[in-house]
């Protein structure tokens, strides 16, 4: 409100630091931000170092060792930390696996929509007239097709891999960020900095590169964050109908939807390795929603 | 009269934060309130106004905490009172009027609706019909045109000042004893501003509320308030009657606080003369329309005719300023003069060559010499590049230079505004609005302009940083010969800076001349109404009374037939009804635009002394 | 209402070059994929000649434009094409495929199976949309309005923690633990009104975690404008200004986001529920159709909701111009 900004040198500590840099002092202050990074740090540690720790394998089959529970049950026994499947495969390690799988696809095809999504935006807010309707009906398009039915369409007919998975995820994804770009931009470009920086002869393309988006992307990046979570759930999903990843590379979806038929035996199969996802999502999605609280209050003025 | 006072403050003090880290922002403060007068409360801007007004409704959230005092309202101390005691009296009794009537409703309900809800929250047993036709009646009485179409219109279909009746209208809708008004004609346009005051003058006198009048400008209080009190950080300096603090005030600080007023006819020390230098600037017939949709007809757009012919030059080392009030195409112009956009017709000729038939190189080194700099210096500049990088970033542009040259060069232009070139690597984070403001001019610069534009340049700043300024731009000049174009809509930043003065009304320029012409002997009815609103502690030579009336300007996108100022001239003759007045030229190279001769306008009220002969304080030594 | 008019207008011409730009995507991507429909028609053992003749009669070798301009036609006249696959007896449970071999007259009108499968989504998207209200509304409500507190916290964690939860995966334990283990409520398939109860619980924890944190944003953003301050110290009280003029406000981004993002959330958390689920519906119908090549059930389904996205959404922007005079269209 204006009542706190009309005083005069507030002692706010949080002075003297660009906005990017507030908001990630702002959500670093929360309990939550440190318990989820130190959570999603753990699990990368586990990932990285899991297949060298364990005598164990993901992929091989051994009949004799089917169906073990995990160690804190009875007839569990080492080193099947989590148990195995029905085809006697370590669950720790599957899960592990599919855990770095799905997390780099998340990664790469966020980061792939979040650059091409907002270059088109900020391109269309800032052009403005046809380029911009015409860019604008595309996202419509695009964003009216569902993102399950595209992916059943696409990948459903073809043979899936990681690579078909990023460029359905990236497709469906893109519009988001474009339309959140063109938003952003739409505001920006009245701003004053812009038209100075016209005055002093910068081209369209230096004004779009070098002056709006430094501006405007940092937030949107803080809220990519949820999305790399987001694209994880649906590797799971495509995983689980059968157009994911195709076995034997262990994937989520896969071990979920293999444990299925054995849920009244062997309930672990599938609940365990959703444990581990669901807390390795839900460090993510703290950290993204902490982030983005943070970007809310500190571009309504409030810290 | 009764002297028992409406509302007493006992020795109120308001701390940010608590306990060991509070830092005060009142302290001690007493003041009384009688009943059916007005109470002046003046500081400038930080000095805790806006605060003790909000203390007044106890309106205080934290961080803000009300560490010790008393408000008493008929005996009752407001700041003791139970939240819902306090709500009953709220906007029944005791009144708020902030200064942004714009954010102040909800902007998706009709303006009248929400006066509506509020009266029939206050009174639970009136029918719809009977408040309907009590807030529409007050609309009138505050003088909003059309006010029943008006009642069903939306917040951002109310210009400033319009809202700002409608929450007049909205405060005393319930007959409160006491109006609290932090700053309410700050936002506003003179003419405007003037208007405001004198419907609350005429209102109070009607209703007989006793009102609070919180102002940071001296001339506003003393036209309105029986009582001043002097707020300077924090604490009160000063409270006398109005006339007497006036002629003889006590403390330093009411005394450099009277100093400052900015004055316009008595003591305005040097003023810049018009030269015989080459044409460097010339602005031939620009004309801009912008279509907008109409919402209530099909597929039809309305034509919103910002700038209509606009013609005037500026000759080198000279500077012009180019003023009117919101909404009269001064930032229209603006946007063609940086050739940001093109006019529809009409040419801006720098140095003779059309600037609209420039392209690539030739454009570009056009816009070198040719520099604006804007009103905002906090969204001016980026906040994520260092100082000199961005001062550094025109010269990258245009490549005029790099590596070391271009360190040094930049260093040098920070010098010359007076940034000590120890802020090269600094973010801007942290600097002043002044000190945001050199970065802005350093900017502009570097790449050594032959004409500057400043669009509002300095309204964002506090008197003093702006006399600074105007002495940098002074100095300036006289170094490199720039030539200036000021836009503002503010005279007394006019009046010191510019030899010759353009007064724009509606998209046009209605009246033109050199600074002495327009200040002292305007032509143009308008121009004398303009003068005769700027609220000054001084005598006026064109009194509201001769000059003003009520109404705003019509929208640009039905201009009338005949005089665009007919609506609100005082003067208006049967020709103005149909026939446009020209701009026709006077003695003097000055023009104005109206069918009355000067021998048919009042004179003025006072004659003026000559411009150098004063015993008053300058303002820039200040 | 002029404006009205014009609005309408001009967004549903737009909507349906969209719905047509969508369903030629579609139809493309379908006749390039791999797999050719005259195998699945004819089953294995046709002789190439009477694949030939068949393709001739079905118009499957004329230029896509041609066949897509073809199939504009019919769908004018009501005609969405026949299954290539399902029987005109298809049972309602799904996932069967049944009558695989039979004579290509015998197959169902798509159009049919999608009336069949129609009720059940809307029953399902209804139940879970509602159950996601009936949290996120009060618990979004209560975080925006003040910017600390239990309710923010709680809001926090409860949508990090459902949004974190794979919906395949939440279906399946809630199978296990209120069904296979305990058998309170029915899971596999549809007979009555229970089997609906735990594949709404699934759409709405995909759903309540989002609409939780939409709602608090907006609720807080415009707690956080000066109207609703001032309209207290103006008279009215903090509950007059929340439900009168704060949700009003917090409504037009909420169509917006529901418009943008819920309808598509929905769309696909029906599609994998449904299919988990054997849930008869609309979403098992197209999966069921994708892995059987079922093209003309694939198309159909398809234009059949993007048609529903943009139309909800074109209601969704007439909504929001209505509340807020101040947004252009
Ligand atoms: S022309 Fe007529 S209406 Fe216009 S300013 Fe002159 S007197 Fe007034």
């Amino acid at each position: 409100m204006t009542i706190l900004s009309s005083i005069p040198q507030s002692s706010a500590p949080a002075r003297g630091q660009s906005v990017n840099a507030r908001i990630l002092r702002l959500a670093w202050r929360s309990s939550e931000m440190k318990v989820a990074s130190l959570l999603f740090l753990a699990l990368c540690l586990l990932t990285l170092l899991g297949p060298f720790v364990i005598d164990a394998s993901a992929t091989k089959i051994s009949v004799a060792d089917k169906f073990l529970p995990p160690v804190f049950m009875e007839g569990g026994r080492l080193p099947y930390f989590l148990g195995t499947d029905q085809l006697g495969r370590d669950l720790l390690l599957r899960s592990l696996v599919g855990l770095r799988n799905a997390f780099l696809i998340g990664v790469v095809s966020v980061m792939l929509m979040f650059v091409l999504g907002c270059a088109i935006g900020i391109f269309s807010g800032y052009r403005g007239g046809w380029t911009d309707v015409v860019l604008m009906r595309i996202t419509d398009i695009q964003m009216s097709i569902p993102v399950i039915i595209l992916a059943i369409t696409i990948l459903g007919m073809s043979r899936p891999n990681p690579f078909t998975i990023v460029a359905v995820l990236v497709l469906s994804g893109w519009p988001i960020y474009a339309r959140v770009a063109r938003s952003v931009t739409l505001a920006e470009r009245q701003k004053e900095y812009v038209r100075a920086a016209r005055i002093i002869g910068a081209s369209d393309l230096r004004i779009m590169v070098r002056h709006i988006a430094p501006s405007i992307l940092p937030p949107i990046a803080f809220v990519a964050v949820l999305d790399v979570a987001r694209m994880m759930i649906f590797e799971a999903i495509f995983g689980f109908i059968g157009i994911g990843i195709q076995p034997p590379t262990p994937t989520f979806g896969t071990i979920i939807s293999g444990g299925t038929q054995y849920l009244l035996n062997a309930w672990w199969i599938t609940i365990v390795p959703g444990c581990l996802l669901a807390l390795s999502l839900g460090s993510l999605n703290l950290m993204g929603g902490v982030l983005e609280r943070s970007r809310n209050l500190v571009l309504q003025g409030a810290a | 009269m009764a002297a028992e006072p409406l509302l007493k403050v006992e020795n109120l003090s308001i701390c940010l934060g608590s306990a060991g880290a509070a830092r005060p922002l009142i302290s001690n403060v007493t003041f009384a309130v009688k009943p059916k007068s007005v109470l002046g409360i003046i500081g400038e801007s930080g000095a805790g106004k806006t605060l003790l007004s909000r203390a007044l409704v106890n309106w205080v959230r934290p961080p803000l905490v009300i560490t010790a005092g008393r408000v008493i309202y008929r005996d009752r101390d407001l700041l003791a009172l139970p939240e819902t005691d306090m709500a009953r009296l709220r906007g029944r009794e005791i009144a708020y009027i902030g200064a942004n009537p714009t954010t102040a409703l909800d902007p998706t309900v009709p303006v009248g609706h929400q006066i509506e809800e509020k009266l029939r929250t206050i009174e639970p047993g009136l029918s719809r019909q009977a408040a309907r036709k009590r807030v529409v009646d007050l609309l009138d009485a505050v003088r909003i045109p059309s006010a029943r179409s008006r009642f069903d219109e939306y917040p951002f279909q109310f210009s400033g000042g319009m809202m700002q009746r409608a929450m007049i209208v909205d405060a005393l809708i319930s007959n409160p004893k006491l109006l609290v008004a932090d700053n309410i004609t700050q936002p506003l346009d003179v003419t405007v501003a003037a208007q405001i005051l004198r419907l609350l003058r005429d209102l109070q006198r009607d209703f007989g509320t006793s009102i609070v009048f919180v102002s940071s400008s001296f001339g506003t209080i003393v036209d309105i308030a029986d009582e001043v009190v002097v707020l300077d950080k924090g604490s009160i300096v000063e409270a006398q009657d109005t006339g007497r603090i006036q002629r003889n005030p006590v403390h330093p600080y009411t005394k450099d606080l009277l100093a400052k007023v900015p004055r316009l006819w008595h003591g305005v020390g040097s003023i810049p003369e018009a030269n015989a230098e080459p044409v460097v600037l010339s602005v031939r017939d620009v004309a801009k329309t912008y279509a907008v949709k109409d919402r209530t007809s099909l597929f039809r757009k309305n034509r919103v005719q910002a700038v209509r012919g606009v013609s005037f030059e500026v000759r080198r080392g000279e500077s012009l300023g180019l003023i009117g009030e919101s909404g009269c195409g001064k930032s229209t112009l603006s946007r063609l003069l940086s050739s940001l956009e093109p006019p529809d017709h009409g040419a801006i000729e720098v140095n003779g060559v059309d600037v609209a038939t420039l392209r690539g190189a030739a454009l570009l080194s056009m816009r070198r010499r040719f520099q604006l700099l804007l009103q905002d210096p906090y969204t001016s500049i980026p906040s994520h590049v260092s100082i000199g990088a961005t001062i550094a970033e025109p010269l990258r542009i245009h490549r005029l230079a790099s590596g070391r040259g271009l360190r040094e060069q930049v260093c040098g232009v920070m010098q010359d505004v007076g940034l000590s070139p120890d802020l090269y690597d600094a973010l801007p984070v942290g600097l002043s609005a002044g000190q945001r403001q050199r970065v802005n001019i350093a900017r502009a610069m570097v790449l050594e302009p032959s004409v500057l534009i400043l669009d509002e340049t300095l309204s964002a700043l506090d008197q003093v940083e702006q006399a600074r300024l105007l002495d940098l731009f002074d100095n300036l000049q006289r170094k490199h010969g720039i030539t200036y174009l000021y836009i503002s809509h503010d005279l007394a930043m006019v009046r010191r800076a510019c030899a010759r003065i353009a007064v724009m009304y509606l998209g046009k320029i209605v009246e033109i001349g050199d600074n002495e012409t327009i200040f002292g002997e305007p032509a143009h009815p308008y121009t004398r109404t303009l003068l005769s609103s700027v609220s000054t502690v001084e005598e006026k030579p064109f009194l509201p009374k001769d000059y003003l009336l009520e109404g705003e300007p019509p929208d640009p996108i039905h201009i009338p037939e005949g005089c665009s100022f007919r609506s609100r001239c005082p003067f208006v003759i049967e020709t103005c009804r149909n026939v446009e007045p020209p701009l026709s030229p006077r003695a003097g190279g000055s023009a104005a635009a109206c069918h009355l001769g000067l021998d048919r306008l009042p004179a003025p009220s006072i004659v003026l002394k000559a411009h150098n002969g004063s015993d008053l304080k300058r303002m820039d030594s200040l | 209402m002029a404006f009205a008019l014009e609005f309408f207008l001009r967004r549903i011409s737009q909507g349906v070059l969209i719905v047509l730009a969508v369903a030629f995507v579609i139809f493309t991507l379908l006749r390039i994929a791999p797999g050719d429909p005259i195998r699945i028609i004819l089953g294995p053992m046709a002789t190439p000649s009477a694949m030939e003749e068949t393709a001739e009669r079905l118009g499957l070798r004329d230029p896509i434009p041609v066949q897509f301009l073809r199939y504009l036609g019919d769908i004018a006249r009501g005609d969405f094409g026949n299954s290539f696959i399902r029987g005109k007896q298809g049972g309602t449970t799904g996932g069967s495929q049944d009558a695989a071999g039979a004579p290509p007259v015998e197959r169902a009108a798509v159009i049919e199976l999608i009336a069949r499968a129609l009720p059940y989504t809307l029953l399902l998207a209804a139940c879970g949309f509602l159950l996601a209200c009936l949290v996120s509304i009060p618990l979004g409500i209560l975080a925006g309005v003040r910017n600390s507190g239990w309710p923010q916290k709680v809001a926090l964690y409860l949508s990090s923690f459902f949004v974190s939860l794979p919906n395949v995966w939440v279906g399946i334990v809630l199978i296990y633990l209120l069904s296979a283990r305990t058998g309170w409520l029915p899971a596999i398939g549809y007979q009555h009104i229970g089997y609906v109860v735990i594949p709404a619980i699934v759409v709405a924890v995909e759903l309540a975690p989002v609409m939780i944190r939409s709602i608090s944003v907006a609720v807080a953003t415009n707690v956080q404008d000066p109207f609703y301050e001032i309209g207290q110290v103006r008279g009215l009280s903090a509950r007059i200004m929340l439900f009168r003029h704060v949700l009003r406000n917090a409504a037009v981004p909420l169509l917006n986001s529901f418009g943008a993002q819920m309808i598509g959330m929905l769309l696909g958390g029906l599609f994998v529920v449904e299919y988990i689920f054997s849930f008869p519906g609309i979403g098992l119908l197209t999966i069921n159709a994708v892995f059987q090549r079922d093209f003309p059930v694939i198309q159909t389904v398809a234009i059949f909701a993007s048609t529903v996205l943009v139309f909800i959404n074109i209601a969704v922007d007439f909504a929001s111009t209505t509340i807020d005079r101040r947004l252009k269209f």
